[in-house]
């Protein structure tokens, strides 16, 4: 326990850090005096200070870590329910799905943000779960879903829905930019707005993951043992394919096609918190919180004044990082069957 | 008094018949070993006795209640399958991966109580893991896994044990702590244990009765004596076999009567220890 408190710890220190980058520099007491303005212990701060700070970079800076959160923690709750280690939000469909849901409802002409819960992300939700039920529905024979045909079905389901965002974008010129630019896996001019729309089914997504974590115990041993260890496995599975699928889907709408998060951070939370969901998924979203709070500063520092869309920053990070991982910790992983 | 009984049960996986007009029935205390060739229909039964196939015709009854009518949380208190597969895919430790056993007992995200812990341990005991409590069962052998396996079976502290080939894959050591185990949990622990073998001899040595399946049908059930007879092994593995008094324990020995006499037995010649073969098994070679 004190463990994750100490990663919850190193993600509040990596916040302040982050809020002070950018094109004004900011130092971090300057940033905790804005930051405490409309708090009891707030202080005069600088105008121009608090205006950085909650205008421009502090919504943008925790939807970063809501949606590495969101994605790790979904990606946790795939590996385990597919007993897969390769399994994330993009293998099983449900990015895939989240895209194809949103960019309809971009073209369509709803707008990215919305007061609540917002139409593009209730599209995105309602596409990842239509691709996740399709793809183990495709994969399954009698009860179960073989590792290896979830994947080729994810996989083929995924181009499949790719080819559809394609079409979409070309047929409507009108909304191309903002679809491309959208699914690149950009955070550029998110705001207040795009939090609000994401973060409540992010953060209800994750909390409800949390609370199956007792279930993804018994099914990450397989579907046969979490049945015969008395649980109605069936439902227990939909539940959190629901709940990974929001959460994917919430992020997905907000940050467009963010890879690898979702596959990394439930695999370094697993070498370092052990594989009892209870722990892992909290573990996940804090590790997948910190790994996209930092590839955003990258994103938006590199090359400045031009910003690199995220999705790139996790890619070629995360790429190299997970082939290291998968060849020096094979066993640890998991791929040893 | 019976603890698991099957009445005229039938299980049918898409309309073809896997198991039919099948009745059964099983005490406490004893260990009934489930043989016949491959494809007879003993995973399946030990499935549908597991509450993991639901057989399109007759009824199981646990303790005179029928199964299917039990939730499948009561009924995982009370009954418990080892699967032959190997679960480990992720690296939970030995005692997190037993604890899983207590799943049909405790509450929703409440931590392990007092009484989850005791059984946890017990069952590390009884399998002789506790000095692996911290490994991962990643790091296992296949016969420690096993081990964990049915260790976390245990854990659910059920009435009947359901085992599937629990010997397989095993060497002779892990196969003889399983088979004493096994017993002890039966006789001592007044456990009912049903157990699919696919080893005659051991089924002979381990189990109080015998249940003979070939073709989804129950051939001769009973001691084994009245089920290692060599007419009926005969007819359901399509072997002829031999069945005498094992040299050690007042048992049966059943040994299958192989056509030795077609090859000729020719001992290879080895290089580096015999430097001159004999000329005819060279012959043989060329």
């Amino acid at each position: 326990m004190h463990r994750l408190l100490g990663l919850a710890a190193l993600l509040a220190i990596a916040l302040v850090l982050s809020l002070g980058l950018g094109a004004v520099p900011l130092a971090p007491g300057q940033v905790l005096t804005a930051l405490a303005l409309h708090t009891p212990w707030g202080g005069p701060a600088d105008a121009a200070t608090v205006t950085i700070i909650w205008d421009l970079r502090l919504a943008r800076a925790l939807l970063a870590a809501l949606i590495g959160a969101g994605l790790a923690a979904a990606g946790a709750a795939f590996q385990g329910l597919f007993r897969n280690p390769l399994a994330d939000p993009f293998v099983v469909g449900a990015s895939g799905g989240a895209a194809l849901g949103a960019t309809l409802a971009i073209t369509a002409g709803l707008s990215l943000a919305g007061a609540g819960f917002g139409p593009v992300p209730l599209a995105a939700f309602l596409g990842a779960m239509l691709a996740v039920a399709i793809v183990y529905g495709v994969a399954e024979v009698g009860g179960q879903a073989p590792a290896v045909a979830l994947l080729l079905a994810g996989a083929a389901l995924s181009t499949l829905l790719s080819a559809g965002v394609s079409l979409l974008m070309l047929l409507n010129d009108r909304a191309l930019h903002e679809v491309f630019a959208w699914l690149m896996g950009g955070l550029s001019g998110r705001s207040w707005p795009h939090l609000w729309a994401s973060g409540l089914y992010l953060l209800t997504g994750m909390v409800t993951l949390w609370l199956l974590s007792r279930p993804l115990d018994a099914l990450a041993c397989g579907e046969e043992t979490a049945q015969s260890l008395g649980l109605p496995a069936t439902r227990a599975r939909g539940a959190v394919v629901a709940a990974a699928s929001l959460t994917t889907a919430a992020a997905v709408a907000a940050g467009g096609i963010i890879g690898f998060v979702g596959l990394i951070a439930p695999h370094a939370a697993r070498l370092l918190f052990g594989a009892d969901h209870r722990r892992l998924i909290p573990a996940s979203a804090l590790l997948g919180a910190l790994l996209l709070l930092l590839a955003d500063d990258l994103a938006r520092t590199v090359l400045a004044p031009v910003e690199l869309p995220v999705g790139i920053i996790t890619a070629l990070l995360g790429g190299p990082f997970f082939l290291y991982l998968l060849k020096t910790r094979q066993r640890d992983l998991g791929g040893g069957r | 008094m019976t603890t698991l009984e099957v009445r005229d049960l039938r299980c049918a996986y898409d309309g073809q018949p896997v198991l039919d007009n099948l009745c059964l029935a099983t005490h406490p205390g004893e260990v009934l070993a489930l043989i016949g060739p491959n494809g007879a229909g003993k995973t399946t039964l030990l499935r549908a006795l597991a509450r993991l196939h639901r057989p399109c015709r007759g009824t199981v009854l646990l303790a005179g209640q029928d199964l299917w009518r039990l939730s499948p949380r009561s009924a995982a208190r009370r009954l418990a399958l080892a699967p032959q597969s190997n679960g480990a895919t992720w690296p939970l430790t030995v005692e997190q991966a037993v604890a899983l056993g207590r799943a049909p007992h405790r509450g929703w995200l409440l931590p392990l109580s007092a009484a989850d812990r005791e059984a946890t341990e017990r069952a590390l005991q009884q399998v002789g893991l506790q000095g692996l409590r911290d490994r991962l069962v990643t790091e296992l052998s296949g016969g420690e896994q096993r081990r964990v396996i049915l260790a976390r079976t245990l854990a659910q502290e059920p009435e009947v044990l359901l085992l599937d080939e629990p010997t397989a894959h095993l060497d002779l050591k892990y196969q003889a702590e399983i088979l004493e185990l096994m017993r002890d949990l039966a006789h001592r622990d007044g456990l009912t244990v049903i157990v699919t073998l696919h080893d005659l001899n051991q089924a002979a040595l381990c189990a109080d009765r015998l249940a003979l399946l070939d073709n989804g049908r129950l051939q001769a059930t009973g001691i084994p004596s009245e089920v290692l007879i060599p007419e009926l092994l005969q007819q359901a593995y399509g072997v002829p076999v031999s069945v005498s008094r094992h040299p050690v324990y007042d048992t049966l020995l059943v040994v299958p009567l192989l056509n030795l006499k077609k090859a000729p037995y020719v001992r290879l010649p080895v290089p580096h220890q015999c430097p001159r073969p004999h000329p005819s098994t060279v012959q043989h070679y060329l």
